[in-house]
């Protein structure tokens, strides 16, 4: 197993672990209290409600794992998409590995919905060009990159920081890089969860931070952008 | 490298995130969406301030004031941002990244949006949303309340007749407009909605947004002596509050809560389905709480003081381990903690007058740091020597409040200090060029 696809797997283990054990607590004191998400309703019925755009998603230029460069609205558009911004070491459990946890349930659900599993893809973009190349991008991915997975799943890198930070920026994405107590940069990137859901005009009409993190809902939210009237031709 | 090895690399990198993950919840009564809890000591207290006329430069401004025992500055007044004019200031909300703090005027209805992060000693006005009103129709942006990459805001009034009746609306961080609810009006099963609004609160598990309901322009404007001897401006003050599908935002069940209900505080301990609330003219304190069918039910639960004496009830602070709610009455300038522990039964176990008036309240998310201050609104404070404005620092043991350090506002000639948020300097952290560099010179 390649290393990176073993720290995943070890980070989600840590995460899943973590889930459970907050989640028989009880939490007596708040500040124990878990922050990973937790449902307790029902979720309301897809296309029961309406997601009103909130933003259009940027653009910039972003490498696929194969080293080739496109422009971000490549994977914002004609497909509902969910996009989120990860690191390849990052381990923090209610970070990239509780997003990661989330997507990968997101598309077991979608693909026992192929009709909506065609219509859909999942993109992780990389918070660290420096490190996390093409080639860390592909081992990360692995088998979810397969471009004939129905629900394709984009792993994302970009070249520069001066390319990524505008897109982060236009999102309101925030991270930093934590120092150790010599003032040096440390491998943790400090930042906010989250998910962005992006219609097939590219207009962001959900954004999911980790007390949102409900695959249900989520799942509802797709369809919900799904059953809106097409655009015409 | 083997797999334990990295499994140990991976508990010990969690572990080294100690303070720095993204929490549930803030100082208690912001958001839930809010991040970067400061779990330990706040550096800086903002205070939104409102002008007042013949007063230093007459106009609203953000004051920030140093906090932290350790620096020279504790206690001092050390920056102060002026945003032109007066316009009734009143509350404030950080966005879900706490990097900026959103500031109200009740009167013009203007939004000001302050960049806290870059430098929380000196913060900075980066953006103003002068056109609240064209877009919705709404007056008195009220409440800031962060969801994520959105904020939501509760207006108080509406523009045709400056009455109570108004709604919710929902912006980008960029201050872009997205969306806006009007509160429901009508009969809602028993209840007729009266469609007044105050306070926001959610509890994502729940789905839930709970609103309040307070009074209109024509109310909050006008000078408060002269309005309780006005009967028919007395009738229109709230008296319902709303439970709300926060997905679909859909009001689910309107409640009967008379008497102007203001603050909500949810209890922010996991899986706890009730909030409280307290009535600003009729002195009860009021639970919010799902029964054993599942339905929201609004019960009293407790008085505050006397309430044939309207000691008239205002911000209320709710503790960590929502055991412990502060309650603040205005009129007799009295700070009153009840134990909650028994949220159906609350106790009043400790009071103490913090000045001749007294508005809010924040506690540390510790519990052990209280700050108050003064405004409710620039035509309903006191007059005269009555008309305190101050921000004011105790420290709680539990038992009793000792108080640390006292600013005066007019003496300082800043003005009315009203709602408070509190920043701490950033900690350990850089912008990722630097990650690049150090990489850079591994190679």
């Amino acid at each position: 197993m390649p290393i990176f696809r073993r720290v995943r797997t070890a980070a989600t283990a840590l995460v899943l672990g973590a889930l459970l054990a907050d989640g028989s607590q009880g939490a007596s004191n708040a500040e124990l209290a878990p922050s990973t998400p937790h449902q307790d309703f029902v979720a309301p019925a897809a296309g029961s409600y309406r997601l009103p755009p909130i933003q259009r998603s940027p653009n910039g230029r972003v490498v696929d794992i194969d080293g080739r460069t496109y422009g971000l609205a490549r994977y914002t558009r004609e497909r509902i998409t969910l996009l989120s911004f990860m690191y390849t070491y990052c381990v923090d459990p209610v970070g990239c590995p509780l997003a990661y946890a989330t997507l990968t349930q997101l598309r077991e659900r979608l693909l026992r919905r192929p009709d909506m599993a065609r219509q859909v893809r999942l993109v992780s973009l990389s918070f660290d060009p420096s490190h996390d190349d093409a080639a860390s991008m592909r081992m990360y991915a692995g088998a979810l990159a397969d471009p004939k997975s129905p629900v394709r799943w984009h792993f994302l890198t970009t070249r520069s920081v001066a390319d990524l930070k505008p897109m982060l920026d236009d999102l309101g994405q925030d991270v930093s890089v934590e120092l150790d107590t010599r003032g040096r940069p440390t491998r943790v990137l400090n930042h906010m969860l989250k998910l962005f859901l992006i219609d097939r005009d590219g207009r962001v009409r959900e954004i999911y931070t980790t007390a949102f993190l409900m695959p249900e809902v989520m799942f509802n939210d797709i369809e919900t952008l799904l059953l809106e009237t097409p655009r015409a031709p | 490298m083997s797999k334990l090895k990295v499994t140990a690399l991976a508990f010990a990198l969690i572990a080294s995130f100690g303070g720095t993950l993204p929490v549930q919840a803030d100082e208690t009564c912001n958001s839930p969406y809010t991040t970067k809890l400061i779990k330990g000591q706040e550096d800086f207290v903002h205070v939104w301030t409102l002008g007042v006329k013949g007063m230093g430069d007459e106009s609203d401004k953000l004051v920030t004031v140093d906090v932290n025992p350790k620096s020279k500055d504790y206690g001092k007044v050390v920056h102060s941002v002026t945003v032109g004019g007066r316009g009734e200031a009143h509350h404030t909300g950080f966005t879900d990244d706490r990097r900026f703090l959103w500031a109200g005027r009740l009167d013009d209805n203007r939004i000001f949006v302050f960049d806290i992060s870059s430098d929380p000693a000196k913060p900075k006005l980066v953006h103003t949303i002068s056109d609240f009103t064209q877009k919705t129709g709404y007056v008195g942006p009220h409440t800031f309340y962060a969801l994520p990459g959105r904020m939501m805001v509760q207006a108080l009034s509406n523009e045709k007749d400056h009455g109570g009746r108004t709604g919710l609306v929902v912006y980008n961080n960029k201050g872009e407009f997205v969306e806006k609810y009007d509160m429901p009006t009508g009969r809602h099963g028993d209840v007729m909605a009266d469609g007044y609004g105050y306070d926001i609160g959610i509890n994502p598990q729940k789905n839930a947004l709970l609103t309040s309901s307070f009074t209109g322009w024509n109310n909050y404007m006008m000078d408060f002596g002269k309005m309780v001897k006005d009967a028919d401006a007395m009738k229109h003050f709230g008296n319902t509050m709303v439970m709300w599908d926060l997905k679909s935002m859909k009001p689910q069940k309107v409640m009967n809560v008379p008497g102007a209900p203001l603050e909500i505080r949810w209890s922010l301990k996991n899986g706890d389905n009730w909030a409280y609330t307290a009535t600003a003219l009729t002195s009860k304190l009021v639970l919010i709480k799902q029964d054993a069918k599942g339905e929201w039910q609004a019960k009293e639960v407790g008085t505050v003081g006397d309430p044939s004496k309207v000691p008239l009830p205002v911000d209320i602070s709710i503790t960590a381990d929502a055991k412990g709610l502060w309650v603040n009455t205005f009129l007799d300038g009295t700070a009153r903690y009840f134990d909650i522990s028994d949220p159906e039964a609350p106790k009043e176990v400790y009071q103490k007058v913090i000045g001749s008036q007294v508005n809010m309240v924040s506690q540390s998310w510790d519990g052990k740091r209280v700050y108050f201050t003064t405004s409710l609104l620039g035509n309903w404070d006191k007059k005269g020597g009555d008309d305190q404005q101050f921000l004011k620092l105790f420290h709680w043991d539990g038992k009793a409040l000792s108080e640390k350090f006292s600013i005066d506002f007019y003496a300082l000639k800043l003005g009315r200090a009203h709602h408070m948020k509190f920043s701490a300097k950033p900690v350990n952290t850089a912008g990722l060029k630097e990650r690049v560099a150090e990489l850079a010179s591994n190679r």
